[in-house]
């Protein structure tokens, strides 16, 4: 448990240094950069292990719940203003984005190690990725006000090569609130079913390639504007700031998993610059949503 | 010459000079970041933050004191580098002197190269100690003359005059690094020097500085695939075609450039297997090496990652053939050293003049020497406490844990800010140059 705590706190750490050294005189340094994207890796890594070890205990279990609610809810994953409450918190545990995504992928461990291993070394950011979706499922443990933010997350964890997860973005507290406006009593069903382990839905590449070429514009800024709230947010309570850490981290996760390119966009020069109109983009469903990610977008566009 | 210092062999370290403000508020552009003395060992150039080269230089041993060595005054001071900014990219390119490279002396004027994070710079160093006079149609002053005044002529004769230094740029090599220059290192064959950044290394000519032929090139197609930097890169001493570059894996390539035009090709490969229980998230931030130094015979080369020296011999690719610890108590305190950065700090690592000692800087203005033959190492300190001239410095040590001894020093009091990364030892006198963050420390041993 200790391990996940540090692992944690190291990820928040390199985010912040990461977002730093962009302001740094002399310009971005690559080298120093590339060993903290190493270390929030191997971070994430061992935190999501950590996550993905409680979730296989009742994996069983997870799955049957899964298995019952997940056809259902699919359609709505990514309807805005749906009031479906177990929409959100399947969403969320899902991982898949699209709606057009029919099937639900309830995967066993065994088979998302399967798959994560097979992809090769660009995909451990994937592998994260992946994982990241298992790790959300939990955070409602810490904050039931986790589990709409799905819909968000999904967006923003799309954006790896080929896997998809679904970690919150920040804010989930803020979502949590009023997530697609009834949701309050299915909400707190939902957070109770949240509360078990939930076996991981990985998406599979089929999933993800509808998606792919939206969000990945949208991940960058996400990632930025991830670096911003977490910073902000140093003042808040332990159990929200982790929260919020851990979906900052889970977007940065799958900018590390998908590319370096965020981090280097300003070293060769090139600014992401659709990123603003990709925040209001299609893919986040969630109005509440929408009002979080606007004041951000300002954020990115500074950056 | 003698070793390290200790036990069996009998070298004393005593304190010679410290230059530098005494100040304890650092200026920034005041910091040093890097050292070297020339192939004499008679100059020592340092570069600060600044962009500012100062050269130092060894005054001639006094009969009357044959106990001591000479002392290293100012010789000559110069503004290298000037910051810049690249408005394409918009980024502010900084006057931090990275490295310092003398070229071997042809004539009477000394030359170096010295570099920042995108321009290097060959500076020609040359004094002037005469000056002609009497011309006929000038006065001294330099105004002209009446030309119906001059009634005779004469010849103008070279008359001494107070020593000036001058530093004149005779060479900008710049525009051919993308990304910041971490080494440059001067060919044995004088004429070829290397530069090397992040991600690639060029070969450039010291008469032509409008192209550079680049030999090793480790961009990757896409940049998302990055998985290793270059960090420092050197010529042999003695074969002109070979040279080694290090990266941010703890790898060691040895690329011959005979082999072909584009040297991505290693001839050698020089990696250590990690050890499985020593593995941590920052495992990759520590094996990063920081620096590569050939011996003097060619024969070795030694690497400084975060906790360790290395010693590779060149025939062995495996594994090195010594590895000293310079301070492994830090290695349960990884992790607050990355939160305040100091793992990213880079250590510098050299050679004495026999290739029988290696020298490298740590924390708390410690400097640790490791003498290959005795097997013994010391810890030194730079401070201004131990600075009475000729006083002999005595050793250091740091607790690791359990009971403190008297005049030990527990890990958790360790300063971090005062940390020494840049050392030179002359090349062939027990004189070392130690630079703490804006002090240059200057030892020698105990005649």
């Amino acid at each position: 448990m200790e391990y996940k705590v540090e692992a944690h706190r190291i990820m928040s750490i390199s985010l912040g240094k990461i977002y730093n050294s962009r302001v740094q005189r002399g310009g971005i340094k690559l080298h120093k950069n590339l060993l903290v994207s190493l270390v929030l890796r191997s971070a994430r890594q061992v935190y999501l292990r950590d996550y993905y070890g409680g979730i296989c205990l009742s994996a069983q279990q997870a799955r049957e719940w899964c298995e019952g609610e997940y056809m259902d809810s699919e359609q709505d994953k990514l309807v805005p203003g749906s009031t479906e409450s177990l929409p959100e918190s399947d969403g969320q545990s899902e991982v898949a984005v699209d709606k057009q995504e029919p099937s639900n992928v309830v995967e066993s461990h065994a088979a998302l190690d399967v798959e994560s291993e097979a992809s090769g070394e660009q995909d451990h950011a994937e592998n994260g990725v992946l994982d990241s979706g298992c790790s959300e499922l939990k955070t409602p443990e810490e904050s039931p006000e986790a589990s709409p933010t799905c819909e968000v997350s999904n967006v923003v964890t799309t954006i790896s090569s080929n896997c998809i997860s679904g970690p919150p973005p920040s804010n989930p507290k803020q979502a949590t609130e009023t997530p697609n406006g009834c949701q309050t009593d299915d909400g707190e069903s939902v957070e109770e079913k949240l509360h078990e382990p939930i076996v991981p839905h990985t998406c599979t590449n089929r999933k993800r390639s509808a998606d792919d070429s939206e969000l990945t514009d949208s991940l960058p800024k996400k990632t930025k504007v991830m670096s911003s709230t977490l910073i902000s947010k140093n003042d808040e309570k332990k159990a929200e700031t982790e929260e919020m850490d851990t979906s900052n981290v889970s977007s940065l996760i799958t900018i590390f998993g998908s590319s370096f390119s965020g981090l280097l966009s300003s070293e060769d020069g090139a600014q992401p610059d659709s990123e603003a109109e990709d925040s209001d983009s299609g893919q986040i469903c969630c109005d509440q949503m929408l009002k979080n990610l606007n004041p951000w977008s300002t954020a990115i566009v500074a950056f | 010459m003698a070793g390290a210092g200790g036990g069996g062999n009998d070298v004393q370290w005593c304190f010679s000079q410290v230059k530098g403000a005494i100040d304890d508020d650092v200026a920034e552009a005041d910091i040093i970041s890097t050292v070297e003395f020339n192939h004499s060992g008679e100059l020592l150039a340092t570069g600060d933050k600044g962009g500012r080269v100062v050269i130092f230089q060894q005054e001639l041993e006094s009969k009357n004191q044959p106990q001591c060595r000479g002392e290293y005054n100012v010789y000559s001071t110069f503004q290298s580098h000037e910051p810049e900014f690249d408005y394409l990219k918009s980024l502010e390119i900084e006057e931090k002197i990275n490295k310092i490279r003398w070229l071997p002396q042809k004539n009477a004027a000394q030359f170096l190269l010295s570099t920042n994070d995108k321009t290097i710079k060959l500076w020609k160093i040359s004094e002037r100690d005469k000056r002609p006079e009497g011309y006929n149609l000038k006065e001294e002053d330099g105004r002209y003359r009446d030309p119906t005044t001059v009634t005779t002529l004469r010849v103008p004769v070279f008359h001494p005059m107070d020593l000036m230094v001058e530093a004149s740029p005779r060479r900008v090599f710049a525009n051919a690094h993308t990304y910041h220059i971490n080494s440059i290192s001067v060919n044995s064959d004088c004429e070829t020097y290397l530069s090397a950044d992040d991600l690639r290394i060029n070969l450039w000519n010291l008469e032509i500085t409008d192209r550079s032929f680049n030999i090793v090139d480790i961009k990757p197609a896409n940049m998302e695939e990055l998985t290793e930097v270059i960090t420092a890169a050197e010529f042999h001493p003695n074969q002109c075609n070979t040279f080694v570059y290090s990266s941010s894996k703890g790898t060691i390539r040895l690329c011959d450039m005979r082999a072909s035009a584009l040297c991505d090709q290693h001839s050698k490969l020089f990696e250590e297997p990690e050890d499985p229980s020593n593995r941590s998230f920052f495992s990759e931030i520590i094996s990063s090496i920081s620096d590569v130094k050939f011996s003097h015979s060619g024969r070795y080369m030694m690497t400084r990652d975060y906790l360790t020296v290395k010693i590779w011999d060149l025939n062995m690719e495996s594994r090195p053939v010594e590895t000293y610890q310079v301070h492994e108590y830090l290695r349960s305190k990884l992790c607050s050293l990355y939160e305040n950065d100091c793992i990213f700090d880079k250590f510098e690592c050299c050679w004495n003049g026999n290739d029988s000692v290696v020298m490298t800087g740590s924390y708390n203005n410690f400097f640790r020497m490791f003498d290959r033959g005795y097997r013994q190492d010391v810890t030194l300190e730079a401070s201004r406490e131990s600075s009475k001239p000729r006083s002999v410095l005595k050793p250091r040590k740091v607790c690791t844990g359990g009971k403190r001894k008297k005049d030990e020093i527990s890990v958790d009091s360790l300063d971090f800010n005062k940390k020494i990364l840049h050392t030179a030892w002359h090349p062939q006198d027990n004189i070392i140059a130690v630079a703490t963050t804006n002090n240059l420390y200057i030892f020698q041993d105990r005649l």
